[in-house]
């Protein structure tokens, strides 16, 4: 009888321990929980035994820890080209404390100064927006994950990641570098849909019974420590084509000379090349070429024009392919797409008039 | 033969509990302090007891239990045992002689003693942190009118 009393009372002790191994106590007791401790005395007094007799319950109510973390898991910089639309910056932002909070987001570009990465920050991105990975796959995807200005209801042990999408300036030039911070703010949780009250922190002020704020977040790239604040940065990098462009003349012939040793006088025939060499770090596409010819001269229609000549150590090889079009007065050719680290040549010939 | 006399006296306090109460009563109170450290003018830290009115997660906590006899009697066999809240992680008290469980209750010793078994069935050392119940029991009958102090240490998990 007794036996089996004590198995009951063991299997419910049993029962409490597996609940309280469960995951829920990841990143600790949750805010509001109540810890209440009671202990029991048993004793005899003339070797017969007492009954036990019950403690009072000490009980206190677990604070809000407010912890954050914003970082920038890819650890590199986006490469975005001059007039970019939805270049987007990929942010972490993990709720550590123990309650279920909102996040305020806010972004702050850099006005000069160091990079995240490399180098120093030299323009500003426009139109920035921020965006929640819906769909939690890590890229941003137009129309599938939602504009956001706070993140709802994360709870403790959770993350979200966020994208800044913005905008690169037609002008951005290579090499040029757009810094920019994210920083998350704790706001109270609790109301799906609604952005939460911005919390300030207890600690130092008078305890309550009730559930206080304690500040317990790191310092971030742009915040303090305990401060209720995260941040971290991170940058867009400007890879452009950077192209420059070089005319060539030689002589060919002359009436008189023929074509030993010409001479430059009227009638004689001259070819130019036009070289166009790509120093940047992408391509640059329908790369086309106009030319308008010197009234002195007169474009060579029956020689043509030839596009797509490659270039030795600044000469031309002539070794193009017709195309394009030549009148007396004007070339238009064209070199399509021209890769990064590339160079090469059109070439046509006039006569002196 | 004592848990059936157990059994037996708790029928009889269940019938008559005034009168029990009455004859041999032994007093128990427990108390949570949290501790709280904090750096003076010169930077020296120092640790205090606080109200746990201010408790977060990986807060150390203070349990104190006070007792005492207000029978008439000594008691004898004086045994108190304290089931740990699920949310506070076991630290140790300063009483060597205190015995702990890691299973509910069911098997007791000191903590270096006491096995745990893995779900691919080995037995390993118990951790503090997988302590239920710590149980203290008292060498010597607690004269009538005595009183004494146990305490032991957690963090909130």
């Amino acid at each position: 009888m007794t036996s089996k009393l004590k198995l009951c009372i063991m299997a419910g002790g049993v029962s409490v321990l597996a609940l309280g191994a469960t995951p829920a106590f990841a990143t600790g007791t949750a805010a509001g929980s109540s810890i209440s401790n009671v202990a029991t005395v048993g004793y005899s007094v003339g070797g017969v035994p007492q009954s036990g007799v019950t403690s009072n319950t000490s009980t206190f109510t677990v604070d809000r820890k407010i912890d954050l973390l914003v970082t920038e898991p890819g650890n590199s910089t986006f490469s975005v080209t001059p007039g970019q639309s939805g270049a987007y910056t990929t942010f972490r932002v993990t709720n550590l404390g123990n309650a279920t909070m909102d996040f305020k987001l806010t972004v702050a570009q850099l006005a000069g100064g160091t990079a995240p990465h490399t180098g120093t920050d030299s323009f500003d991105v426009t139109g920035v927006s921020l965006f929640v990975d819906t769909n939690g796959n890590g890229t941003y995807e137009a129309g599938t994950d939602t504009a956001i200005t706070f993140l709802d209801e994360i709870a403790q042990d959770t993350f979200r990641t966020v994208f800044v999408v913005a905008n690169v300036p037609v002008a951005a030039t290579n090499g040029q570098i757009a810094a920019l911070s994210l920083t998350a703010q704790a706001e109270a949780g609790g109301t799906a849909g609604t952005e939460g009250a911005v919390l300030t922190n207890d600690s130092g002020t008078a305890n309550t019974a009730g559930i206080d704020n304690v500040f317990a977040d790191a310092a971030g790239t742009d915040d303090i420590v305990r401060d209720g604040r995260s941040s971290a940065r991170d940058d867009y990098t400007v890879t452009a084509p950077v192209l420059t462009v070089t005319k060539q003349s030689r002589i060919v012939s002359d009436l008189i000379n023929g074509t030993t040793n010409p001479k430059y006088i009227p009638g004689a025939t001259v070819e130019y090349c036009i070289i166009v060499a790509n120093s940047g770090t992408s391509a640059a596409n329908s790369v086309a070429i106009a030319d308008t010819l010197p009234i002195q001269t007169t474009g060579d229609t029956t020689y043509g024009l030839f596009q797509g000549g490659t270039v030795t150590a600044g000469v031309c090889n002539l070794d193009g392919t017709a195309g394009g079009t030549i009148t007396a007065t004007a070339v238009n050719g064209s070199l399509g797409t021209l890769a990064a680290g590339t160079t090469r040549s059109i070439y046509f010939r006039v006569t002196i008039n | 033969m004592r848990a059936g006399g157990k059994l037996i006296l708790l029928l009889i306090t269940l019938l008559m509990p005034s009168l029990a109460w009455a004859a041999d009563k032994v007093a128990l109170t427990s108390a949570v302090f949290v501790e709280k450290q904090t750096v003076d003018s010169d930077g020296r830290a120092h640790v205090a007891l606080q109200t746990p009115k201010m408790v977060t997660p990986g807060d150390r906590l203070v349990f104190i239990l006070r007792y005492q006899n207000q029978g008439i009697a000594p008691a004898r066999q004086f045994t108190v045992t304290n089931p740990l809240p699920s949310a506070v992680s076991y630290e140790g008290t300063a009483d060597d002689a205190a015995l702990v469980s890691v299973d509910g209750g069911q098997n007791w010793g000191s903590l270096p003693t006491l096995r745990v078994k893995e779900d691919d069935g080995r037995w390993r050392s118990a951790r503090p942190d997988e302590v239920t119940h710590i149980r203290w029991t008292l060498a010597q009958p607690l004269q009538a009118g005595a009183t004494g102090k146990l305490s032991f240490r957690g963090t909130v998990r």
